[in-house]
């Protein structure tokens, strides 16, 4: 009888202690933020082309390979800090210029009315992408796992409550690693510097206009296909930026951004289609709970394996009660 | 002949326009039309005869199959929509074309697109619209889709207003609203035309108050001239037809 009950307990029960609450809070929002930012990609993309992009995930991948390759490449060559900061600075700049070569190639057609199936046509031709780039990271990376060295340090200190050493942040009786928590901070800065550029500069206007009264812009004198160009390129840049701060975290194989796409989806239908804020919204709220549902579930053998199942829980329950999402409207 | 464009009689000139939303289905047939710089040009026809659909066709929206569209004399079929009102040819859309999600401030400064860089110009052009419309100074922080039907067009005009447009298509520009803003907005469009000799396109149901501010009179059939004239001459014979 006795056992029976106890089959019930959860096995790491004596682990449920405040600290440990608060450490699966921590740790889920930052990898929400991480969510965030690549579901702020496709929610830009979504809202200025009117598609959703199938290869989102894809960018994701790109984006972790290319900081890979660059620490292999320039490890030994430059300062930490640098070679960090190279390895950031590329993934956006290769995810970014494939994004705009291919906007450019084959969805401006779309754009410019010549296809006769649009939305067929944009789900065929960025699962095409999604496809193309998972098979040639397979060539070129084979299908094992890789995991690059994390690139960033902490800088040590000691206050008290506050204690970090190059790998870990301790803030009283928590500890954080280094690796998440630079890939949140990092995700953290990019998701403000995406506000501000979408509120504050004209390009970041025009393309909230774009999203808002496409011909309307036009009238303005707004070039709308440039601005689907711009809004293609930043959003693989977004899901770029996302692997590469991921990759040091996670084993990376070139169909790593299946999971991660799926993610996004997820994240700007809850958060309402097209919102900015729902994006961020409902990023954070997938990565807590995320969190506390593998790290409170019963069974921690099978949480993680059902991982992924527990934002969808959150997702349906939101849509029963709010079937637009969050905040349903567009940037 | 003189090489000053600006100074053609006829501020725009549409010759023998085809134009359709399908291929091979052209819901123009043949459109002629010239609008006198200085002038207010009113088009008038029943609903669906493609009034709107042919200031569609003048800003670039829809490709003409055949026919031209001259502005100042010079040929704009080619010229891309985006760059059309760097040419001074502006565009206030029959259905509400505001940024929904803006400000009404961020809305009218996107007029000034094309000079955003010249921050001195843009905030004299932002005052001069706050002096025109004072209600919007009042509610410039707040998102335009939020203001009602009447201001939301002030916005549309304040902001197509931001760069001195020399050539204004008006689609139906009082659909919706109350009286006394109908006598407002046709008051604006003749201020326009009679303080800064703007060129002003009406397309209007209301044909009454069309006609009391037109200059010249056009009115469609089906994708079709029907008649045209000087308004005077256009009421006379309203007036025959139906003992008005
Ligand atoms: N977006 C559209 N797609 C297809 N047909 C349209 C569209 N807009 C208008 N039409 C058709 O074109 C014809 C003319 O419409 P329109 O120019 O809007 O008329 P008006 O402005 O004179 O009332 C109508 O028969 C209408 O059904
Ligand atoms: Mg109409």
């Amino acid at each position: 009888m006795v056992a029976t009950l106890l089959h019930f307990v959860p096995a790491q029960m004596w682990l449920i202690t405040p600290e440990f609450i608060l450490r699966l809070l921590a740790e889920g929002l930052l990898i929400g933020l991480i969510y965030s930012l690549m579901a702020l990609g496709l929610t830009l993309i979504f809202s200025v082309l009117g598609i959703v992009s199938f290869s989102h995930g894809e960018f994701y991948m790109i984006g972790g390979y290319v900081v890979y390759l660059f620490l292999q490449k320039f490890q030994n060559s430059l300062p930490r800090a640098l070679t960090g900061i190279g390895a950031l600075l590329a993934a956006m700049l290769v995810t970014f210029a494939i994004g705009v070569v291919f906007e450019r190639l084959f969805l401006q057609p779309m754009a410019r009315g010549e296809v006769d199936r649009p939305n067929e046509y944009a789900i065929l031709t960025t699962f095409g992408l999604a496809f193309f780039l998972q098979y040639l990271m397979l060539g070129l990376m084979g299908p094992f796992p890789k995991k690059a060295r994390r690139f960033f340090d902490l800088p040590v200190f000691d206050a008290g409550l506050i204690q970090a050493t190059k790998a870990s942040l301790k803030i009283g009786n928590i500890t954080l690693g280094a690796g998440r928590l630079i890939a949140g901070l990092i995700a953290l800065l990019a998701l403000l510097a995406m506000l501000y550029f979408m509120f504050k500069t004209w390009t970041g206007r025009a393309l909230q206009a774009t999203s808002q009264d496409r011909q309307a812009a036009a009238v303005v004198g707004i070039n709308p296909m440039n601005m689907n160009t711009l809004a293609f390129g930043l959003g693989a840049m977004l899901a770029g930026l996302a692997g590469a701060v991921l990759v040091s975290v996670y084993s990376w194989v070139p169909w790593v951004g299946v999971i991660a796409s799926s993610k996004s989806f997820v994240i700007i239908v809850l958060g309402g289609m097209g919102s900015i804020p729902g994006s961020l919204l409902g990023g954070l709220i997938i990565g807590v709970v995320e969190s506390l549902g593998t790290g409170l579930f019963p069974d921690p053998v099978r949480a993680q394996a059902y991982r992924d199942v527990f934002g969808l829980v959150i997702f349906a329950l939101v849509l029963l009660v709010k079937p637009t999402g969050l905040f349903g409207r567009k940037l | 002949m003189t090489t000053q464009t600006a100074q053609t009689e006829y501020a725009l000139e549409v010759r023998d326009l085809y134009v359709g939303y399908y291929k091979d289905l052209n819901i123009l047939q043949g459109v002629n039309m010239k609008a006198r710089r200085g002038q207010l040009t009113a088009i008038l026809g029943a609903n669906g005869v493609g009034k709107s659909t042919l200031l569609k066709a003048i800003f670039g929206f829809l490709k003409p199959n055949a026919g031209d569209v001259f502005l100042n004399g010079q040929r704009i079929n080619d010229v891309p929509t985006y760059q059309r009102i760097t040419l001074g040819l502006a565009y206030i859309p029959q259905r509400m074309s505001i940024f929904r999600w803006m400000s009404v401030e961020d809305n009218i400064l996107l007029g000034g697109w094309t000079f955003r860089h010249d921050k001195e110009r843009l905030q004299r052009k932002l005052e001069e619209n706050f002096e025109r419309f004072p209600i919007l100074r009042e509610k410039r922080r707040q998102p335009a889709g939020e203001l009602s039907g009447g201001q939301q067009r002030m916005v549309e005009l304040a902001r197509t207003l931001m760069t001195d447009p020399q050539v204004l298509l008006v689609d139906e520009p009082t659909a919706g609203l109350a009286k006394l803003l109908k006598r407002e907005v046709y008051d604006m469009l003749t201020e326009l035309r009679d303080r800064e000799g703007k060129t002003i396109i009406l397309v209007d149901q209301e044909i009454r108050h069309a006609l009391r501010i037109a200059d010249y009179v056009y009115i469609l059939d089906l994708g079709r001239n029907k008649t045209e004239g000087p308004t005077a001459e256009i009421v006379a014979d309203l007036k025959k037809a139906f003992w008005i």
